[in-house]
């Protein structure tokens, strides 16, 4: 009784209150602060460092390219004058009394909860220090530290980070792990994976990109054991740290396809191998390869960082994450999620599905946003269109990449068709089409395509008229559709 | 499309005079008129070259010539006149981008059809005047450049400058610039420089899409890609001094903006839903066109109605957005140069549609007539004394803004009574593209590539140039050789040329 009377002395008010400083959570304050600049906010991050998206550059209706910057969590309260940051952890939620108890004993009530808590890597084995996964900040700055001695490391997963480790880490032996037949297949087909094995092979020339001065603010965690579940990465994220490993052999990448660890070898099973090197750590693969190295990296996915006492009674989906509406709100009414920490539980468009990625974060942040202000003055509003077409641009081994739609001919089954044209090392265009009309695409380069795509995707204009000439690199078809 | 050998279809084309060439009847099937197109010697040698190419044996592919899409549209019921090709004109869906087509409203048969405006409803040009010069921008024109699609201002008017809701929308979309005049973001005087003051009056928003309306909402605080495109421009020759005069372009090195964008993924997705509608009033109503693309609904009938207020909806959007810029960019300009909009002399000079299609009198065989007029990448382009034009330009004739492509001139033509006859007051829009070399120069390479994507077990077709193109060197349409053309043709005069300094794309 003692307890709770210090705790409503201590009691905050805000109308807003955003549980979360990654993408979705601080988007959603940036929204908030843009969309009702009188009402209160209030942000509780567990990490100094918030995550924020800047340098939009849209490339059509529903894809833009972003840059994802860290800031100390106070920039953004000196940018809006009612939203306060909170470096701090929760503790609990109370759904009914709308409170949110954080550790340092205050207690925030609230009208309108966005949870935006993000995810955490799935590890092959837990509590291991030879095992990292990387997702947030200070995975990586432990992997960084980790890696500095190094000579060989495993790397598992396809997506797009284990990508982006590959093509970045210099100076070390990389085994890299992955189920499927072709490289980066979370995000692209075989075909492309073949057009970027070049790059992978020849990477070690272009080093020293380390060098090149950096164009933005870093900012340093001084205090690393206080950062647990910080925010998610961000594109880029690799530039503030320093991932070489000392051991300057040439450039060596070995992919094992088809394949996953499946076990670690004991100490005993490793006195067992007659090896003249020795590891501190020996994995064995599903194709019986026995693989030493110094480090594994588990790049493998996400689950979602649903736990928080007090939300018991939320809905999940499958993979864990709270079930959200269209509007984003979570089973209970006036909580909102957006970002990693949600699972889409609307009847989706055609051409959309959610992936956890920065843009999806970013996308759902906002929108959230928009939907909590909504409730907020009891005003109408429509879904935002960018849950109409899934789209994602990112950067692999250099190049721009954007996908569209159902780019991997995701849902089709096998009946699809694809459009191709590509250059080496310079463009890899590839459209999926279903009777005649343009369902998702993959465009690498510079192929100035993606408005055209975006629109014929959303159109379903019949285009089988032009069959093959769609893509004729003697047409400059992207005004022959305004 | 009719497979003739190219010394046969030569047969069907006869030169006018120096500028101008015929399409007779037989070109393609059932033509109801004869076609014209406008060109030089230059724009001349590349219409004739496509229409080659599209002969050779295994060249049938989907892109057909623009003389082909021209004829095809002259192909089309209740059609007057002719079915004229501007300069520029380039393939385009279902009609040639660069045709104009008018149809008259008292036939029954006539058509409206969506291929004939284009999917970016009302996308046009619009230019803003100062009374700054080269020298003061000069320095400065990289800030400027930034800061003027940069932030969108919160606070200012009641709602914000660009439709964020679904009530604003609907607001918009039937009020057009009017909405923008109420919000405090345009001066009264603007209006009067725009094609129907910037308001199409038979907009009927419940006659557009949910989906339409979602895709027109802007993302939080954007204005949305590909919407915003603008150039600082410099005055870099003055051909009618007295015309350009009163427009308030005084002398070479002036500086101008001129800001180019439509309704986008709105007017998309309007014109997509119009085209299913109306592929069923064709069965229906039993409309029969050369291309299948050339989807179209009887005028009167309740798809082709439902479209022309959907498409004034969109045609009000665009404005709307041009407003927005508009207004962004006297704001950029106040602040960096910390005088007001107005003392800075920034008035709209004009603003126009080129994917548009409008209900006007024309005189046809001596009778005047009431038309609907489709401009598909082509500009109104209206003599003196047209009681549609504003005050301020009834002796000099409309003012028409022709945007080059990016980093390319501009121009500011005006309106003639030849014009007027020849073309139903139309004229050219910008460069034409359609064909490039640059990229048919690269080596396309599918071998590795194609091995992998076998394994998918899924069809692959790939894209390869066809047919190479030995004697076009460059099939580009320059807007210099174009807006040349419109002059010496006489469908309109040059009165203005403008040189970029700075661009702004989104």
């Amino acid at each position: 009784m003692n307890k709770s009377k210090k705790y409503m002395e201590k009691k905050i008010e805000s109308t807003f209150v955003i549980v979360g400083g990654g993408i979705a959570g601080v988007s959603c304050a940036e929204g908030l602060s843009f969309l009702a600049p009188e009402e209160n906010i209030i942000l509780i991050t567990a990490s100094p460092l918030i995550k924020a998206v800047t340098n939009i550059i849209p490339l059509g209706k529903t894809l833009m390219h972003f840059d994802v910057e860290e800031k100390s969590a106070t920039t953004l309260d000196k940018k809006y004058k009612m939203l306060q940051v909170i470096h701090d952890t929760v503790i609990k939620i109370d759904t009914i009394g709308k409170l949110v108890e954080i550790s340092n004993g205050e207690i925030i009530s609230f009208k309108i909860l966005c949870l935006c808590t993000g995810a955490k890597p799935k590890l092959i084995a837990e509590n291991n220090d030879l095992i990292v996964g990387i997702r947030d900040t200070e995975s990586v700055l432990q992997f960084s530290q980790k890696l500095k001695n190094a000579k060989r490391i495993i790397i598992v997963g396809n997506g797009g980070i284990a990508t982006e480790i590959v093509y970045e880490i210099k100076g070390v032996e990389i085994i890299w792990v992955i189920k499927d037949k072709h490289i980066s297949a979370t995000f692209v087909d075989p075909g492309a994976a073949e057009f970027f094995l070049n790059k992978i092979y020849s990477k070690s020339d272009t080093s020293d990109n380390k060098n090149m001065p950096s164009k933005r603010m870093r900012y340093v965690v001084s205090d690393t054991t206080s950062v647990k579940n910080g925010a998610a990465l961000g594109p880029d994220w690799h530039n503030s740290f320093d991932i070489s490993g000392t051991c300057f052999t040439s450039k060596n990448v070995h992919v094992e396809y088809e394949c996953e660890i499946s076990k670690l070898l004991t100490s005993d099973e490793q006195k067992h191998l007659n090896s003249t090197e020795k590891w501190p750590i020996y994995a064995q693969l599903t194709n019986g390869k026995i693989i030493g190295c110094d480090l594994i990296i588990s790049a493998t996915g996400v689950i979602p960082n649903s736990d928080i006492c007090g939300l018991e009674n939320l809905k999940k989906g499958e993979d864990t994450g709270l079930l959200v509406d269209w509007k984003l709100e979570t089973s209970e009414k006036n909580i909102y999620a957006a970002g990693d920490v949600c699972t889409a539980d609307w009847s989706k468009a055609k051409h959309w599905f959610q992936m956890r990625l920065w843009t999806q974060a970013h996308q759902m942040g906002r929108y959230a946003a928009k939907s909590m202000v909504s409730n907020l003055r009891n005003e109408e509003f429509l879904q935002d269109f960018c849950f109409e077409l899934f789209t994602h641009v990112t950067k692999f081994f250099t190049y721009k990449v954007i996908l569209l739609g159902l780019y991997n001919g995701q849902t089709l089954g096998k009946n699809y068709e694809i459009l191709l044209r590509t250059t080496k090392d310079q463009e890899y265009v590839k459209i999926i089409l279903q009777d005649g009309k343009m369902q998702g695409a993959v465009l690498i380069g510079e192929t100035d395509l993606e408005e055209m795509c975006e629109n014929l995707i959303l159109n379903q204009l019949d285009l089988s008229m032009y069959g093959e000439d769609l893509l004729n690199p003697n047409i400059d078809i992207e005004d022959y559709f305004d | 499309m009719v497979v003739r050998q190219y010394q046969e279809e030569l047969k069907y084309l006869e030169k006018i005079n120096e500028y101008c060439w015929r399409i007779k009847k037989g070109f393609q099937p059932n033509m109801n008129v004869e076609g014209v197109f406008y060109v030089n010697h230059t724009l001349e040698r590349l219409m004739f070259e496509e229409l080659r190419n599209a002969c050779r044996p295994g060249a049938v592919g989907g892109f057909l010539p623009g003389m082909k899409q021209i004829a095809n549209v002259a192909a089309l019921p209740g059609i007057v006149w002719r079915s004229i090709g501007l300069p520029d004109v380039h393939s385009g869906y279902g009609f040639a981008i660069g045709n104009m087509a008018a149809f008259d409203m008292d036939d029954p048969k006539s058509i409206v059809s969506p291929g004939g405006v284009g999917f970016d409803i009302n996308c046009g040009v619009r230019l803003l005047r100062t009374n700054l010069f080269e020298s003061d921008v000069l320095p400065i024109k990289e800030q400027l450049a930034q800061s003027m699609f940069d932030h969108i201002p919160v606070g200012v008017g009641s709602k914000g400058i660009i439709p964020m809701n679904a009530r604003d929308l609907e607001e918009a979309l039937e009020m057009g610039m009017d909405w923008s005049l109420r919000e405090g973001y345009i001066w009264a005087e603007d209006k009067e420089h725009c094609e129907e003051y910037g308001r199409m009056l038979n907009a009927d928003p419940s006659k557009v899409s949910m989906r339409a309306k979602k895709r027109g909402l802007p993302q939080l605080g954007t204005l949305g890609a590909g919407n915003h495109y603008a150039e600082i421009q410099v005055v870099d020759e003055i051909y009618d001094k007295w015309a350009a005069c009163k427009m308030g372009i005084e002398e070479k090195g002036q500086i101008c903006v001129m800001i180019h964008s439509g309704s986008r993924g709105f007017g998309h997705q309007v014109a997509t839903d119009a085209l299913v509608q109306m592929e069923k009033a064709m069965k229906r109503d039993n409309i029969e066109t050369n291309d299948r693309q050339l989807a179209c609904a009887h005028i009167k009938s309740q798809e082709g109605q439902d479209y022309l207020k959907a498409m004034a909806a969109a045609a009000n959007f665009a404005w709307v957005n041009r407003s927005s810029m508009t207004f962004l960019t006297r704001q950029a300009f106040a602040k960096q140069f910390n005088s007001s909009p107005d003392d800075l002399d920034m008035h709209v000079i004009y603003d126009v549609s080129h994917n548009i299609a409008k209900i006007e009198e024309h005189m046809v065989d001596g009778k005047q007539k009431t038309l609907l007029v489709h401009r598909k990448g082509s500009t109104r382009a209206f003599p003196p004394h047209h009681p549609l034009i504003p005050v301020d330009y009834q002796l000099t004739g409309q003012p028409v803004l022709i945007g080059g492509t990016m980093g390319t001139c501009s121009y500011v033509l005006t309106g003639t009574e030849q014009g007027m006859k020849e073309t139903f007051g139309s004229t050219c829009h910008g460069a034409g593209r359609a064909l490039s070399r640059a990229k048919s120069r690269r080596n396309l390479d599918y071998k590795q590539v194609l091995e992998k994507l076998e394994e998918l077990g899924i069809s692959i077709r790939v894209a390869s140039p066809k047919l190479v193109m030995e004697e076009a060197p460059e099939s580009y349409k320059n807007v210099t050789d174009v807006v040349n053309t419109c002059h010496a043709a006489g469908i309109s005069k040059k009165c203005i040329k403008l040189r970029p300094i700075a661009v702004i794309k989104g």
